[in-house]
């Protein structure tokens, strides 16, 4: 016994815990279901505590929000009133400085396209909010990295804030923004400030720290202020990494300024997103959500060119020619383009596309049923409320009985034995955890199981203080009332992940044997992590609508990406004198993939389920707008009553999910680089 | 030289030790301890790491002064605490007479403006500035006005032969023409006490060569206060007016070239100075005694105070007299036994 892995031991009590929780079942109901009455009202504390202090800065907030009134009508009134011509040609002549033909060329068949699918005022409403709230985040962001960087005391405290702050849904900022500003795009506008600012503080730090100690010193011995070194000297040097900020501020900002359409009926693009698909008129949504795409797309390319290392220069005499055309343009047609909303070119294909989607899911009604119902069935239910109750006669033609349930688990407890006994313990005891946990439903898992799963769990990954704080956080949780939600949190998104990391891992291994296979997926996978976190409803609600299934589908292709990117990074990048070794020892290509990629990859692997993870959780709560359960469905509510006290909870109760799920799996990834040396 | 009797550089006691609460644990083992060594000691059970012990040495003003010793030695510790960019954990540090450690931070900029100039390993060339731009960059943060400071950069760039490349960024230069850049940019300050650290290590031994010479020729026209640091016996012997050997933090010995390569105190500096050509590095100054002469006529082999003892040999290969030795004006210093030059090849075998 003395012998046992930190994994077996892990894995057996966890095993007991669940054995215990079964036994004891009918005797001790509140070991399955946690005592309504054992709950805390903490989130109505919250609420309080929350309302108090909100009230209590609300004036200060309140003239903030007058003052920020003045830049975003002036710049909605610029923006707006500028002729289109204009607006494109300086656009484009922006893109030919930053990127040459190439990214001319894009801007103009981009802002083409949005003119003529007549979504521009909207457009241009949304970009004014953008171009109020990026300044806003890169001023506030900039000088929190820099003064994290100057002050080392503090800089371990903000990191761990800029942490948190990136696990917080983003409905979660919206419910107290709400009642601190009221309604209206100024809410859009801050949270999308505070949003994007962590982005651009990580990386001025992140930027500023790595800046070569000799320039630095040669700062110093120039006889420079503190000032100047670090204007002159070290801001410029860390340029390239301060740009990514940029560019990460700018995208989040752009996300987070179309998600507040939510709260609003402010005229932007987001909103029209929203409206049509409320109105199930899915051809004028996705038309909308393909303009929001291709802004998406534009600030990211033209912005992304900044953090290139080496940068072409492009003739601006051709930009100034550009800008003067526009001009031009704008003064000799000025009585004709003054309506720029007018055009509706697209109309007819938004109709037919209608149409044609009318036409496809009826032709096609029962393949879809099926697909939809046999995902629903087979997976999704069981994993959620268990064989025990998902297998009925309507579902899968006959009915659990306690017999099958006897079956399963002697089962489990076979494949634990037989793995026990070829030294895999560990794995044995948790094959019969998961035959359990498939009986019982993620969602109705007795609570002391859980709880002591998940800090058998940490403390495997991270050793005592992880287990500790896990069980603590998850105790919270358990203690505030919203633990049910929870769990239904997790089974919606520990599908989603699982998903995600079968077919993600299967994608991302194809590309790494096959370079064909990742030319086609590499601009896949680049255009699903420009797409703005709103529009990956549109597509599955077209075809599925509303429901948990469409929620799943969008949650899989939002975060199937970094699976794909990381595992393929991590086969591809196995040091080439190890692949030379193997290939002198006489290695195949699939006992080189088996014996030497794979091992080496993993911490890459894990890498990439720890930012699958992230990424689902975000999407979660986007997806409470098409019909989830769970947290993310209570902070969607909580906005929509200006509920303060759940909106916070349930965000902080999702914020908690995340950051376990992420410590853990960082945890087992860093064991696995330091087992390899790395 | 100035005459005046304060050194341009002095270190006393200087200690640097990393670590939590540095400070008051290297006052609490000196008080404790008689000597640096059992001081050391203690720092080190504790926890922390005494980088530099007890340096103490002088150079004089316009003396090429060399820190020899390899990675982890504690020689780049020092040269950082003599220019000050880590403050001395213990111990004095004068710049022509000033106590650099205690100066104010306002005092120090001055410094560094005025009389402070420092060349990187890696060079420390800022990215984003044009070789110009580098170069003045000392003269803009004093606020010099831009067409002065670019016309006084113009000069120093000639002066290490980067004429021509006054518009490119260091990015788009090799090696050698980062550091000739990193040398400009260092000098264009007229600093009078200049500081470089493993200046030509980064590059191949070509150009290597090449950049002592030049930079040889440099010090011969400026004449300023050098403490080099190299890990390369070579280097240090054709550069040095004196040398320092450091080794785990602490200076073992401090001499002439000739004294490193003939007189080593212990078998780690001997072992530094095993494979170099002795011969090319020692003068006949280092092993000639004073001492009548016989009258030599035409057997008189002409020897000279700073010829290197190869070339000496080379002349009194066939004399077992003792042989005289001359000032370039001819006037007599001594003699030299053609015995002892060979001797002194031979220290290493003995």
């Amino acid at each position: 016994m003395a012998s046992l892995s930190k994994g077996s031991i892990a894995a057996l009590i966890a095993a007991v815990a669940g054995a215990l929780c079964l036994l004891l079942e009918s005797s001790a109901p509140w070991l399955v279901k946690f005592p309504a009455a054992w709950v805390l009202p903490a989130t109505d504390w919250v609420g309080t505590a929350m309302e108090w202090f909100l009230a209590l800065i609300k004036p200060a907030a309140r003239s903030f929000s007058a003052l920020m009134f003045y830049p975003m009508e002036a710049a909605n009134y610029v923006l707006s009133h500028t002729p289109w011509p204009l607006v494109i040609c300086a656009t484009t002549a922006l893109a030919w400085t930053l990127g040459g033909v190439r990214m001319a060329l894009m801007a103009v068949v981009g802002l083409g396209f949005v003119l003529a699918s007549g979504y521009w005022p909207e457009s241009m409403n949304t970009l004014a909010l953008v171009a109020v709230s990026v300044p806003l985040a890169l001023i506030i962001g900039g000088g929190i990295g820099i003064l994290a960087n100057e002050y080392p005391r503090i800089r371990k405290p903000v990191q761990a804030v800029l942490d948190i702050m990136q696990t917080v849904p983003t409905f979660a900022y919206l419910t107290p923004l709400l009642v601190l500003f009221g309604f209206g795009p100024v809410v859009g506008l801050i949270a999308s400030a505070i949003y994007a600012a962590p982005p651009m503080a990580r990386n001025v730090l992140l930027g500023l720290e790595r800046v070569e100690p000799e320039i630095k010193e040669a700062a110093i011995m120039a006889g420079g202020t503190r000032l100047q070194q670090l204007f002159q000297c070290e801001i410029p040097s860390a340029g390239q990494q301060i740009m990514v900020g940029v560019n990460q501020c700018l995208m989040a900002a752009l996300s987070m300024v179309i998600i507040a359409a939510v709260i609003g009926g402010f005229d932007d693009i987001g909103w029209e997103v929203l409206l049509t698909m409320r109105k199930a008129q899915f051809g004028q949504s996705l038309l909308a959500g393909l303009v929001i795409v291709i802004f998406a797309i534009l600030i990211d390319r033209m912005s992304g060119t900044l953090t290139q290392d080496r940068r072409d220069r492009h003739d601006p005499r051709v930009a100034w020619g550009i800008l003067a055309l526009g001009v031009l343009v704008s003064a000799a047609f000025w009585g004709s383009v003054q309506q720029p909303g007018t055009y509706g070119l697209f109309n007819p294909v938004a109709d037919s596309v209608d149409r044609g989607l009318s036409s496809f899911t009826s032709a096609n009604a029962e393949f879809l049923t099926a697909l939809k119902n046999n995902v629903l069935f087979y997976v999704l239910l069981p994993m959620r409320i268990g064989l025990d109750q998902a297998v009925l006669p309507f579902t899968w033609g006959f009915a659990w009985t306690p017999m099958m349930s006897a079956a399963l688990f002697a089962a489990g407890a076979a494949a634990g034995v037989v793995f026990t006994l070829r030294g895999q313990m560990a794995l044995g005891v948790m094959l019969l955890i998961a035959a359990g946990m498939l009986e019982t439903g993620i969602s109705q898992l007795p609570w002391p199981f859980v709880l002591v799963g998940a800090g058998a769990l940490a403390w495997v990954a991270g050793g005592r203080g992880l287990a500790i704080l896990t069980v603590v956080l998850m105790g919270t949780i358990l203690l505030s009332g919203l633990w049910e939600r929870a769990l239904l949190s997790l089974y919606l998104s520990g599908a989603a992940v699982f998903a995600c990391a079968v077919m993600g891992g299967a994608i991302g291994l194809a590309s790494a044997v096959s370079p064909g296979v990742w030319r086609v997926v590499r601009p896949i996978c680049d255009m699903l992590q420009t797409i703005p976190l709103f529009v990956f409803l549109i597509p599955v609600l077209m075809v599925f609508q509303i429901g948990e299934f469409s929620a799943f589908l969008a949650i899989i292709a939002y975060a199937i990406v970094p699976m794909i990117r990381y595992t393929r990074h991590g086969l591809v990048s196995t040091p080439d004198e190890m692949i030379e070794a193997a290939t002198a020892s006489g290695a195949t290509t699939w006992q080189m993939l088996k014996d030497i990629r794979a091992p080496y990859a993993a911490p890459s692997i894990l890498l990439g389920l720890n930012q699958t993870i992230l990424y689902a959780f975000a999407m979660l709560v986007i997806a409470a707008l098409i019909g989830t359960t769970g947290l993310g469905q209570s902070i969607y509510l909580a906005l929509g009553q200006a509920d303060v006290g759940l909106g916070i909870s349930a965000g902080a109760a999702m914020a908690i999910l995340a950051l376990i799920a992420d410590r853990m799996v960082q945890g087992f990834a860093e064991e696995r680089r330091k087992a390899l040396g790395l | 030289m100035s005459g005046s009797e304060t050194p341009a550089i002095t270190c006393r006691n200087v200690w640097q030790v990393f670590g939590n609460n540095a400070d008051s644990a290297l006052k609490e083992a000196l008080s404790q301890h008689e000597t640096p060594d059992a001081a050391a000691q203690e720092l080190r059970g504790k926890g922390l790491i005494p980088a530099v012990q007890d340096a103490s040495f002088d150079v004089k003003e316009g003396e090429l002064f060399v820190i020899m010793g390899l990675s982890g030695s504690g020689k780049s510790t020092l040269i950082r605490c003599i220019s000050h960019l880590l403050h001395a954990t213990g111990g004095e540090i004068r710049i022509d007479g000033e106590n650099i450690v205690e100066a104010s931070p306002k005092r120090l900029i001055e410094l560094r403006r005025k009389k402070l100039g420092m060349v990187f390993q890696h060079f420390g060339l800022f990215p984003h500035m044009t070789v110009a731009e580098n170069v003045a960059y000392p003269l803009r943060v004093q606020g010099v006005k831009k067409k002065q400071r670019l016309a006084k950069a113009q000069k120093v760039i000639e002066l290490v032969g980067l004429g021509g490349r006054e518009k490119n960024f260091p990015r788009e230069l090799s090696g050698g023409q980062r550091q000739r850049v990193g040398i400009a940019r260092s000098l264009v300050a007229d600093c009078s006490v200049w500081f470089l650290d493993e200046p030509f290590s980064a590059l191949d031994p070509l150009i290597r060569r090449q950049l002592q010479d030049e930079f040889l020729e440099i010090q011969a026209k400026l004449k300023t206060t050098i403490v080099f640091i190299t890990h390369d016996i070579n280097e240090a012997l054709k550069l040095a007016d004196r040398i320092a050997i450091m080794r785990d933090g602490k200076v073992v010995q401090i001499g002439t070239p000739a004294d490193i390569v003939l007189r080593p105190v212990d078998d780690y500096v001997r072992e530094f100075s095993k494979d170099v050509a002795k011969g090319q590095h020692a003068h006949v100054s280092s092993v000639m005694q004073p001492g009548e002469h016989h009258v030599y006529g035409a057997d008189d082999p002409g020897l000279r105070q700073d010829m290197t003892l190869d070339a000496a040999l080379a002349r009194c290969m066939e004399l077992y007299e003792p042989v005289p030795v001359r000032t370039d004006d001819g006037k007599l210093v001594g003699v030299v036994n053609p015995a002892d030059l060979a001797a002194a090849l031979q220290v290493e075998q003995g």
